[in-house]
């Protein structure tokens, strides 16, 4: 009962925001438009991390295979932008997929550090422009305008409509996923994997999918990503990326929908507000995660155990 | 053949570096199974810290005499441990008992706490080590070339390992430390008190930390605020290639990893040294997750 009227709210919400460009600025609205992409990434950190509790510090790297997969087809090969989502997705969830194959038998900590070794690997191949494609440390400019049915979407409202459906599909999606077996195999996994294993439950396998369907839903933020900036580069997915988007999911709360939303408007949204604190901002930001996770070990808004 | 050489002392002068700091990342991991990611800001707060004392002692004139140079490597010490230790007791002690990752997320704040204190404090460009710190004699061997500082380097390293070595494993209190690393509970039910321990561990790291760290100082001849996270990776990583919480692990694995680092550099591409390093190690954490002497971590329920 508690969870539907949570979920009601939720959507109210969510179309409450869909109006914010009719009254909000221009500047508030690609602050709200980078919030949904984030908050989209953020989610998908959470399957692998907060869901599946496997440690990722990498995720930063599938979020940004997708953008370079959109920014490469739509700039040398002339796809258009909505095309290259499902290629992003299913690019960064095989990488993703890839990667963890070998990975996910290792215990946490080893996975952690296995993470940021792929997170640094990815970054070294985007700047050193492996294969040619890549553009370097300067990335690649001039993405195009996504087209919807012939209608070009070049305004910031038309972009900030786009990010904040992807971000009701990533919700549904989640609290979906909190309903379904899946999710119930995941919280298993991560609560008891010898227990869950006896019962018939192939851990490998349902690690895999964590890790491909996190680093799918990346992928299409990636897509956004790319299109709202109109460029990209390696700077935007670098191991500080992941060290946030990680931070974000245990500040917040750990498979916390609300939890994982909060934690992206403290650690990406607020940021960008206080900007002129300039070179204090990451010094309060290191004391504010210390401060948080003191206070709420548990994430400020963490997870309700409620009964199935 | 003299490249080879080269490489080699050139490898070995970082890897006893790298196994300074690694001891730190090892011995808090082996106690509290915590990733100590400020670990590698701190060895580097020691270097600014050093060019501090010896900038401010000896002027802008001349070498600074031997005096300076060990006043800063003392102050050093002094000063990180008590960071280690102030460290320990905000970020990490409230959070003992709390989930895992809460300890890790708050480490990564200490982590960025550190070094934008040290860039807010000191500055954000490279700083410069003066020269003559350390004596400019060198040694030609045919075409290969070893310089004093990295004989001083090597020396000390392997002295103050093997002090530790001898202090772990042969005092009383060292037996506290690795009763404390195999069974916290068990070791607090025979009388030893763990809150010691674990503060003890937070002064010896950090203080072997920021020898490690004004030795990349005096070596490189730079300084810059965030230099910290590469090294401490550098570091952690050869914790983990030697077996994590065994502390002759993390002084060969630091050793194997500056020589294979610097081997990589000379003969594969200097660009791709980093990529390389962790190539490796995600090659070893495929093939023998636990290190090569394998790892030695305290069971905690």
């Amino acid at each position: 009962m508690k969870l539907s009227v949570n979920r009601n709210i939720g959507a109210v919400v969510w179309i409450a925001g869909l109006l914010v460009p009719l009254v909000a600025s221009n500047s508030w609205i690609s602050i709200l438009s980078i919030f949904a992409i984030y908050a989209v990434v953020a989610l998908s950190t959470d399957v692998v991390l907060g869901r599946a509790g496997m440690y990722d510090m990498g995720h930063a790297v599938y979020f940004g295979v997708g953008a370079y997969v959109t920014a490469i087809l739509n700039v040398q090969y002339g796809v258009p932008i909505l095309w290259t989502m499902p290629i992003a997705v299913v690019v960064a969830a095989i990488v993703g997929m890839v990667l963890a194959a070998p990975m996910v038998k290792l215990r946490g900590d080893y996975l952690l550090v296995a993470t940021i070794g792929f997170n640094e690997i990815f970054r070294m191949i985007l700047i050193n422009d492996v294969g040619g494609v890549t553009g370097g440390p300067d990335g690649i400019f001039g993405i195009g305008v996504p087209s919807v049915f012939g209608y070009s979407i070049s305004s910031q409202e038309g972009l900030f409509v786009l990010n904040w459906l992807l971000l009701g599909i990533a919700l549904v999606l989640m609290n979906n996923l909190d309903k379904s077996r899946l999710g119930r195999v995941f919280r298993y996994l991560k609560e008891d994997e010898l227990a869950a294993t006896t019962l018939g439950v192939n851990a490998r396998y349902y690690k895999i999918l964590a890790f491909g369907l996190g680093a799918g839903l990346a992928g299409a933020a990636g897509t956004l990503f790319a299109t709202q900036l109109a460029t990209v580069s390696p700077s935007a997915f670098v191991f500080m990326e992941s060290v946030t988007l990680f931070a974000i999911v245990i500040v917040g709360g750990q498979a916390s929908i609300p939890g994982v939303l909060l934690g992206t408007v403290l650690m990406f949204v607020v940021p960008q507000v206080f900007r002129d604190l300039a070179e204090y901002r990451y010094l309060v930001f290191g004391l504010a995660m210390i401060v948080v996770m003191v206070l709420r070990p548990q994430g400020i808004w963490p997870r309700r155990n409620r009964p199935e | 053949m003299d490249i080879f050489l080269q490489q080699l002392i050139n490898g070995l002068t970082v890897g006893s570096i790298y196994a300074l700091i690694a001891l730190g990342y090892t011995m808090v991991y082996g106690i509290l199974r915590l990733i100590n990611f400020a670990h590698g800001d701190l060895a580097i707060l020691g270097a600014f810290i050093g060019l501090t004392v010896i900038t401010g002692l000896a002027g802008s004139g001349g070498a600074p005499a031997n005096w300076i140079v060990i006043v800063a490597f003392v102050l050093a010490v002094l000063v990180v441990a008590i960071a280690g230790v102030l460290l320990e007791f905000t970020a990490y002690r409230p959070l003992r008992n709390a989930h895992r990752l809460s300890a890790v997320v708050s480490a990564l704040g200490a982590s960025m706490f550190i070094q934008n204190g040290i860039m807010l404090i000191w500055s954000p460009q490279t700083l410069t080590f003066p020269e003559g710190i350390m004596p400019q004699t060198t040694y030609n061997f045919g075409s290969v070339v070893i310089s004093a500082t990295q004989i001083f380097i090597v020396t000390v390293s392997l002295l103050l390992m093997l002090a530790l070595y001898l202090y772990v494993n042969k005092t009383r209190f060292g037996t506290a430390i690795r009763a404390a690393a195999i069974d916290q509970d068990a070791a607090r039910l025979m009388g030893i008190n763990v809150n010691k321990v674990i503060t003890s561990v937070f002064i010896l790291g950090p203080a072997l930390g920021a020898i490690g760290g004004l030795f990349i100082g005096v070596y490189y001849r730079q300084a810059v605020f965030d230099m910290g996270w590469i090294y401490g990776l550098n570091a952690f990583i050869a914790a983990i290639i030697g077996g994590i919480g065994n502390i002759p692990g993390a002084m060969i694995g630091g050793l194997l990893l500056g020589l294979f680092s610097s081997l990589a550099s000379g003969y594969i591409s200097s660009t791709w040294q980093q990529a390389i390093v962790f190539g490796l190690l995600i090659l070893i954490l495929m093939v023998r997750p636990t290190g090569i002497l394998g790892e030695r971590v305290a069971d905690k329920v």
